[in-house]
């Protein structure tokens, strides 16, 4: 069989942009939390799940990065989270300079923690640093356990994988065991929290872990 | 003035002229090419070996796999007896017509009849890119959601085929084919979609007696 070899590595030119924001945003005390996933994995299901649980603590807003429409933020704002809706124009991920403008429109004043919710997509995320002083990420059940196999990035850059959709698991060969040991393998000090935001399972762990992060002043790091 | 550089139209009308160079590499030696597309997860390789399990007797087949590192679909279709290359796309999120052409070269001399490219499991980039395949193939897996045409509009707006997959999973999740349908139908796609499930077997005989038809 043969392999052939197509393009070489892309190099991140927006670290510089990144850093900046990094430092501004701990200035000012809010924890910026970049979450990426595949299309449909459940990044708003989770985010929502999350508001819910939180909100009498934790004042929170989210960042919608979508390619066109508006589906997401409309269902935050239902919550009564403050949100932002960013459309990209057909760019396959976020990047420093674009949450930095998304920012700049957006009064984050009374807010302990903002979200990022990334563009649907597995791969160019991973690639561009947005500023965040946390990268989440989520795999749900019936993507299958192979992700991290052919994904590798999105598991290197992450400092949490959420594994979404438990409830399901009954239903599909996906050997939990199986990923984290290829999870770790590519990324000893990631952090993993099965979860399920529909009926709850789980969720105080990824939610402990957040708290966790807000009051150690992670912002401040 | 300052002048304005449109880095990306560039790279399109590039992309545009090696579409033209597959396209006329396929008419020439009356192959058929298929471009399949999905989101990581949704079930293309399995799709791919239905196909090749079911159309391999009657066709010669080559699949090239693009990702963006590792073998194991590519190990998983050659196992079905297919002519397999595989692509590494070195983190590049799709294919474009020229990484696709140096993959068909890869499979000469003795070319199949169709061959399908497993493109990248992402459903926002290689919508943008035209590989100059005769029939673009995309799957759609209940898990994923029927919002998705909303979402991934572009995806949706190009395709030719929509086969929604892993429907055996249709009862546990809140998934209404219709409703996807509309959202498609909405964008003005007329394409044909076929609901199945590689794992039960059930909607799978339709589809395969479409693609037959297409490819013959």
């Amino acid at each position: 069989m043969k392999t052939i070899e197509l393009n070489q590595p892309v190099t991140a030119a927006n670290d510089k942009d990144a850093e900046l924001l990094r430092a501004s945003l701990s200035d000012s005390g809010l924890l910026l939390i970049n979450l990426m996933s595949a299309a449909g994995s459940g990044k708003t299901t989770l985010l929502s799940r999350t508001i819910r649980d939180l909100k009498e603590k934790v004042n929170i807003g989210v960042m919608e990065a979508d390619l066109a429409s508006d589906v997401d933020a409309l269902s935050i704002e239902a919550l009564g989270a403050r949100s932002i809706q960013v459309h990209t124009g057909g760019c396959c991920h976020m990047d420093a300079f674009m949450t930095g403008e998304a920012l700049a429109e957006f009064d984050t004043t009374d807010l302990d923690l903002l979200f990022l919710e990334n563009v649907g997509n597995l791969i160019c995320p991973a690639e561009y640093d947005t500023g965040a002083h946390k990268n989440v990420m989520i795999l749900s059940v019936p993507e299958g356990d192979d992700k991290p196999l052919k994904y590798p990035l999105m598991f290197e850059k992450s400092d949490v994988l959420l594994i979404t959709k438990t409830d399901v698991l009954p239903y599909f060969d996906f050997d939990l065991d199986a990923v984290k040991e290829r999870v770790l393998h590519l990324n000893p000090s990631i952090r993993i929290f099965p979860v399920s935001a529909k009926t709850g399972d789980g969720m105080d762990a990824w939610e402990a872990w957040l708290q966790g992060s807000l009051s150690a002043g992670e912002a401040h790091a | 003035m300052i002048p304005v550089l449109d880095v990306k139209a560039g790279l399109e009308a590039e992309n545009e002229i090696y579409a033209e160079e597959v396209h006329r590499f396929c008419k020439d030696r009356g192959l058929f090419l298929i471009n399949l597309m999905g989101s990581p997860g949704a079930g293309k390789t399995s799709l791919l070996t239905e196909i090749l399990d079911h159309l391999g007797a009657d066709h010669s087949f080559g699949v090239l796999e693009a990702d963006v590192d590792s073998d194991v679909d590519a190990r998983t279709v050659a196992a079905h007896g297919a002519k397999v290359v595989q692509l590494h796309t070195n983190g590049s999120c799709h294919m474009d017509a020229r990484m696709t052409l140096e993959g068909l070269k890869a499979l000469e001399p003795d070319l199949p009849q169709i061959v399908i490219l497993e493109n990248v499991g992402n459903l926002v980039c290689p919508a943008e890119f035209d590989v100059g395949a005769n029939l673009k193939l995309m799957i759609l897996s209940v898990p994923e959601g029927d919002d998705k045409p909303l979402k991934y509009p572009l995806m949706f707006t190009v395709s030719e085929c929509l086969v929604i997959s892993k429907m055996d999973t249709a009862p546990i999740f809140d998934f209404d084919v219709d409703r996807c349908l509309s959202h498609v139908r909405a964008l003005g796609n007329q394409m044909p979609c076929f609901p199945l499930s590689v794992k039960t077997g059930e909607g799978s005989d339709e589809f395969l007696a479409w693609l037959k038809e297409v490819v013959a």
